[in-house]
């Protein structure tokens, strides 16, 4: 597995699940229902300030995996990525590729 | 039910589940009841510490309530195959089975409830209190005895086995058939329908405890072993926002930093989630189940059910608001207890008064119609609440007490009482001091009041076992008390938490001052003696470490936190036999057990508390009366001494009050300068002046002014007079709140009491209204009405029932006149008990002020208690011919010697030689040597011959190396020395010097004084054969140091120097709403008050609160005839030397001075003519951390504008009447938070 932190936009649905994304000027569109869970972080040594009131986000962060194909390429290859969701921030970055595919991006770089 | 009424959280630990919750009960109760739910649990861990306050949160919420309790469990004396094998013993669980959630069934008129109770007390009874009391756990064999109901199909408690249970560890690991072994044992092991599978996710990462994966073996583990599912979230915090909280509560439990810390919650995913994250929880641990919508639907219907079966119905199920008292037969009365108080009251009536009162009659006279009347009138009220048998309840109390021979007064408002006067409970009588019975009760209270009584400190753990032993076991407890974080715990665990060094946190927590942890960055900004910290968080911030700037954001948000619970230090839960149903119980540190519940729990679950508080004074007394009777013969009996004693108030007026109950702080002895009281009516309105309320409405002055002749007496109405008259015109007493009220409006005494309780409160409104309309009404101009009201509302709730004070007086009285006509005995008292605000040291220098020898340790006089001795003659006795008596030191002020070894040496003495201490008394080597350097061995040198010094290196040479602290008699060199010695001087007898010291050679001086003093202060904290600040001398004579005792003949405003140790510091609230601290110092010639204003508090800095001797550069103000208190500048502490000034700063910093003293006087001038005052560059004002919100509130001036219109802001009143305009600097008498007078509780 390759670790990265890419910043992507990310499109969801009213129930706040994922629906498509872009990602290096490309378009993707989730193909299959997604994973979620909440990662933990290091905050007391990541953070400057861990102020009450503050909200979430601050303990875990959302990941989500998603399998995501080309929005316009309906036949291509399915994607595994995850995703990260700061909900302080309300950015979304992608964190991880998952091998299978791994291999294609790099060749298609 | 089921989805669409809302989801209930069925597993819910609030803040009072200490170092675990993090949300208050209100919190959470508010925030399920937006999202609609209709019920909320609370299953504190080990307890129902947070119930009562659940319960009360979801009944103003609209909620049912459901309570349980988290418990670790264990499977010991349960056979694997789910028999119930024979009982084990032993504390610690052998097989422990991990954590469950236990729900008390509702609607069952209390049975689930008590099985709750009855299983929490059981999971307790294997700890013993304490911290290493181990902790608690229940055998699931008891829990499932306590889960069995008359009716099998009805268990009285759920079981929720979910994923802090053995089973929910084994799925997690993936050990599924050892999880569905365990959970078929559980079934097998419970009452059919008891048991429930609890699934949690916290949609952790897959693979982690707490994952959706997790839930799902959990859900597919219920299946297997058909046993129900219910959905939980296992709730820690209200909001996403409590988790970094959680995180750092974990590490101050497990005593751990955050890093190093392995058990972590694994996210932040634990909060009160709405009905819709929930069911969406449910449905993705459907679909990852592959069960589809049925098993979703069915896990929230499970959840629903399992809500209904436990709903708690308040009143039936806990005993809501029921009050129960012991049973009639208990306190020794088989009829009525009405007729029975009735009649005791009659009898008592007339012991109390005798003229008064013969056979069953009272006199014809007005006096005895008046005491008729008042007892009827009491008796009425008594008797329509249904009181009659707490009434005789504390009655017996008291007689118990007394009859075991224990001082004991009844304080505070139950002074009011007739009928306590004359069951002996109180022994002030009313009708003499004019006390107003519905200060203590009236019909419009439904509470059970509260009498509180006083014994000697020393004995009150004896008075609680005699009462545990004379109502039964069953029937008593002891109640808690819930210790939360303030501002230098919570910053010491947060440091903790961030992995900082003890002693860097440590010297951060010193600074700090009594302001409320979650305004520590407030305070940062405010606070001059946080000024160096808030340097280094900048300076630490731009260099990227952030790591003091969580240590303050993680210090505010332990804020208030509970930490535990510890016996409270004077609450005695008196109850029925069932009263062990009502309460769960758990050992305390003295091993008597504890009620879970605290004093805000004890009307709503209908408990009768007894405050029996250990007083200090009281056994101080009682000791001092000993020691007299031991040296002298003589018996005082105190309650023959008249009350009017000349000497005992000449000795009060001369302000040397140190020791004397509530008159000996700084402040009361400035007051006691100005007031110079003549008569015990005084010393009441004394104590009571000496409270927020009176010094806040700015009344002292007023007062004082009056009382000398130099202000007229004024009243805002005539009809006010009689009830102003005794105070010259100042409200100082609830009673004449009460009576204004009454006079104005015709509310009666009654209603007048209710009101005063709401002002300050939310209905102070409403109280207000009805004030204005009726006394409208009745005539009064708006004028006076407007004054009247502002002194209610100014005094309202925080002033003193004059009862209170009248209580209060008796033993300052007696502690008074003691020091005055048996000083010697008196001390010996104080040194023996320790009663005051002040360190002994500050005692033993009153004692060196006084001329009564302090004796030091000497191990043949010297006993477990500090004894008077006669001294035939002493270097400090101003005639040394003629002896006196003075006080010898007792071994117990020597720090590390045991009990066992206070025994030994007592019962050893008189001893001849070293050989004969180590032998007979075998004292540790350390506490050999350490008794050597106080100098208790002296006696054994022989004369001449070797010094202290030389006896203490012998010592420590002859112990070198065994490094043991085993006692010296058990060791064998030991003895062979001994033998050696006795065989060469075999025939030397008794009466001859000791060989092995007399073998010593001289070689070394005796120690210093400086050395010495050095010795006491480390082994004793006494300095007991010169004072402390000798040392310094030289330093100080060079600065020019003035001496307290000189201060008096000081001019007003002369500049002076002053140096001394630290014995107290105030800060107490100020009508400015500024802080102002005042520092006493002793230099031993006596105490100097100084007062720090804004300016000297940014000129002191750092050492403000940290500092221990100090040196103090100020302006002396006198305060009254025989008061003098310094205004401070700046200050210094003398331990750090490259700090303190020169030798000649006095003359080189005149001028400085001049300019100072310029600015004080301009701005004093500006403060007299109504202007704000801002001097150019004037530093930024220091608010008084009040322990409510920020900025401070401060109360209304009464009658006068107030001081700084901008430092008050939002005034009630916008117009007050210009009574006055004569404004002047906060009142300069301190009074230290009331709590802080009240006599210090048993430690």
């Amino acid at each position: 597995m390759g670790v990265f932190t890419q910043s992507v936009a990310v499109g969801r649905s009213s129930a706040g699940v994922p629906e498509q994304l872009e990602w290096n000027g490309r378009t993707y569109v989730v193909a299959a229902e997604p994973v979620r869970w909440f990662e933990r972080r290091r905050w007391w040594a990541e953070e400057r300030r861990a102020e009450r009131g503050r909200g979430a986000g601050l303990v875990d962060h959302e990941v989500w995996r998603v399998q995501v194909r080309l929005a316009r390429a309906p036949r291509s290859p399915l994607l595994t990525l995850d995703i990260s969701h700061h909900l302080d921030s309300g950015r979304w970055r992608l964190i991880q590729i998952h091998d299978a595919v791994r291999q294609d991006l790099r060749e298609s770089a | 039910m089921g989805a669409g009424a809302g989801f209930t959280h069925l597993h819910v630990a609030s803040a009072f589940g200490a170092h675990y919750g993090v949300s208050w009960p209100e919190e959470l109760a508010q925030a399920a009841a937006a999202d609609g739910a209709d019920a909320l649990a609370c299953t504190d861990r080990d307890g129902l510490y947070g119930m009562a306050k659940h319960v009360q949160a979801c009944l103003n919420a609209g909620l049912a309530p459901v309570v349980g309790v988290d418990l670790a469990v264990a499977w010991d004396g349960v056979g694997p195959d789910g028999q119930v094998a024979v009982p084990v013993t032993g504390h610690a669980p052998q097989h422990p089975a991990g954590r469950v959630v236990v729900l008390a069934r509702g609607g069952c008129d209390g049975a689930g409830y008590r099985a709750l109770c009855r299983l929490i007390s059981d999971a307790h009874a294997h700890t013993t209190g304490g911290s290493a009391g181990g902790s608690p756990y229940v055998r699931v064999a008891e829990l499932a005895a306590h889960a069995s109901g008359e009716d099998p199909a009805e268990p009285l408690l759920y079981v929720l086995v979910g994923p802090g249970s053995e089973v929910g560890q084994a799925m997690a690991a993936r050990r599924y058939t050892q999880g569905r072994t365990l959970l078929r044992r559980w079934k097998a092991v419970l009452p059919a329908g008891s048991l429930r599978v609890e699934v949690v996710s916290h949609l952790s990462p897959p693979g982690q405890r707490l994952s959706t994966a997790h839930a799902v073996r959990m859900l597919r583990a219920s299946r297997d072993t058909r046993v129900p599912a219910v959905l939980t979230n296992a709730v820690r915090y209200a909001a996403p926002d409590g988790a970094a909280t959680a995180d750092v509560l974990d590490a101050a439990r497990t005593l751990s930093s955050l890093e190093a810390l392995d058990d972590l919650q694994p996210n932040g995913q634990g909060w009160l989630k709405p009905g819709a994250a929930m069911e969406q929880i449910a449905r993705e641990i459907g679909r990852d189940s592959g069960e589809g919508a049925d098993a979703v639907q069915e896990l929230l219907q499970q959840t629903a059910e399992l809500t209904d079966l436990c709903r708690m119905d308040p009143g039936p199920d806990l005993g809501w608001m029921r009050p129960v008292v012991p049973e009639a037969s208990v306190i020794g009365i088989s009829g009525a207890p009405e007729r029975e108080l009735r009649n005791r009251s009659l009898a008592g009536a007339r012991a109390r008064y005798p003229h008064l009162v013969s056979g069953g009659r009272f006199a014809a006279t007005h006096e005895g119609r008046e005491l008729e009347q008042r007892m009827e009138h009491e008796l009425g009220i008594i008797e329509r609440l249904g009181f009659a048998s707490y009434f005789l309840t504390v009655a017996e109390v008291v007689r118990m007490i007394e009859g075991m021979g224990v001082r004991v007064s009844a304080r505070g408002s139950g002074a009011s009482s007739l009928v306590n006067h004359v069951l002996r409970i109180s022994n002030v009588d009313p009708l003499e001091h004019e006390l107003i019975f519905e200060r203590f009760l009236s019909q419009d209270r439904s509470t059970l009041p509260d009498i509180d009584v006083d014994v000697e400190s020393a004995r009150r753990h004896e008075v609680y076992r005699a009462m545990f032993e004379r109502f039964g076991a069953e029937r008593t407890t002891l109640m808690s008390m819930q210790n939360g974080y303030r501002v230098r715990g919570a910053v010491r665990d947060a440091g903790l938490a961030l992995g900082m060094e003890s002693d860097q946190v440590d010297g951060i927590a010193k600074q700090m001052w009594r302001f409320s942890a979650s305004s520590f960055r407030e305070a940062m900004d405010r606070m001059p003696e946080l000024r160096g910290f808030a340097d280094r968080v900048e300076s630490g911030r731009r260099q990227g470490q952030q790591q003091l700037d969580l240590l303050v954001d993680l210090t505010e948000r332990l804020d208030r936190l509970p930490r535990h619970i510890s016996m409270h230090p004077c609450g005695v839960i008196l109850g029925d036999a069932t009263l062990l149903d009502r309460t769960p119980v758990q050992p305390s540190g003295i091993g008597l057990p504890m009620s879970q519940f605290d004093k805000h729990d004890m009307d709503p679950m209908g408990m009768l508390k007894l405050d029996v508080l250990g007083v200090r004074m009281q056994s101080t007394i009682a000791y001092t009366l000993q020691e007299i009777e031991r040296t002298t013969g003589e018996t005082v009996d105190l309650e023959q001494v008249p009350l009017d004693d000349p000497a005992t108030y000449e000795m009060i007026r001369t302000t040397h009050t140190l020791g004397c109950f509530q008159i000996e702080s700084p402040g009361q002895r400035e007051l006691i300068g100005k007031m110079a009281p003549v008569e015990f009516n005084d010393l009441i309105i004394d104590i009571s002046l000496f409270r927020p309320g009176p010094m806040q409405s700015d009344m002292v002055r007023p007062f004082l002014e009056q009382r000398h002749g130099w202000g007229m007496t004024r009243y805002p109405h005539p009809d006010l007079a009689p009830v102003l008259a005794e105070t010259h015109g100042v409200t100082v007493f609830h009673e004449q709140v009460l009576r204004m009220f009454d006079v104005m409006t015709g509310c009666g005494l009654a209603r007048a009491d209710e009101f005063r309780r709401q002002i300050g409160g939310p209905g102070e409104q409403g109280v207000e209204a009805f004030f204005r309309r009726e006394a409208l009404a009745r005539g009064y101009s708006l004028e006076v009405i407007d004054e009247v009201w502002g002194t209610l509302h100014a005094f309202g709730s925080f002033g003193f029932c004059k009862a209170h004070g009248a209580a209060f007086a008796v033993p300052t009285y007696y502690s008074a006149w003691l020091k005055t006509h048996h000083p010697e005995a008196f001390l010996a008292g104080i040194f023996e008990h320790d009663p005051g605000m002040y360190p002994r040291r500050l005692m033993v220098a009153e004692a060196r002020r006084m001329g009564i020898p302090v004796l030091p340790v000497d191990v043949n006089v010297s006993t477990d208690r500090f004894r008077l001795e006669w001294v035939p003659s002493h270097p400090e006795l101003p005639d040394g011919g003629q002896g006196r008596w003075g006080v010898r030191m007792a071994f117990t002020s020597m720090s590390g010697l045991s009990g066992t070894e206070i025994k030994r040496l007592m019962a050893g003495q008189p001893y001849t030689s070293l050989a004969d201490v180590r032998d007979r008394a075998r004292p540790t080597r350390r506490n050999l040597e350490r008794l050597a350097q106080l100098g208790a061995l002296d006696c054994l040198l022989p004369p001449g011959g070797a010094s202290r010094t030389d006896l203490v290196h012998h010592l420590e040479l002859q112990h070198a190396g065994t490094g043991s602290s085993a006692p010296l008699g058990h060791h064998p060199d030991g003895r062979r020395r001994r033998a050696g010695s006795r065989q060469v001087d075999g025939q030397l007898s008794f009466a001859l010097p000791d060989t092995e010291t007399a073998a010593l050679t001289p070689m070394f001086p005796s120690p210093s004084r400086d050395q010495q003093v050095r010795t006491e202060l480390d082994l004793t904290a006494m300095d007991t054969s010169a004072h402390l600040m000798e040392s310094h001398r030289a330093y100080l004579d060079a600065l020019g140091v003035t001496a307290a005792e000189d201060l008096l003949s000081l001019r007003s405003q002369s500049r002076v120097l002053v140096a001394g140790v630290r014995v107290a510091t105030q800060t107490p609230p100020m009508r400015s709403g500024k802080r102002v601290v005042f520092i006493s110092v002793d230099d031993g010639t006596g105490c100097i008050d100084a007062s720090f204003f804004t300016e000297a508090q940014h000129q002191t800095g750092e050492m403000l609160f940290s500092a221990r001797l100090m040196l103090i550069e100020g302006t002396t103000r006198r305060t009254g005839p025989k008061a003098i208190s310094l205004q401070a500048i700046r200050a210094w502490d003398l331990h750090r030397p490259e700090t303190l000034p020169n030798p000649d700063y006095l003359d080189s910093t005149r001028e400085q001075w001049r300019a100072w003293l310029r600015r004080d006087r301009q701005a004093a001038a500006a403060r007299r003519a109504g202007q704000p005052w801002d001097a150019p560059g004037a530093l930024p004002d220091v608010p008084h951390h009040s322990t409510g919100g920020w900025p401070v509130k401060v109360g209304a001036a009464v009658g006068v504008p107030p001081e700084n219109p901008d430092a008050t802001g939002g005034q009630r009143h916008s117009s007050p009447p210009p009574r006055r305009a004569d404004q002047h600097r906060p009142v300069p008498v301190p009074h230290p938070e009331t709590w802080e007078l009240l006599p210090a509780p048993e430690r």
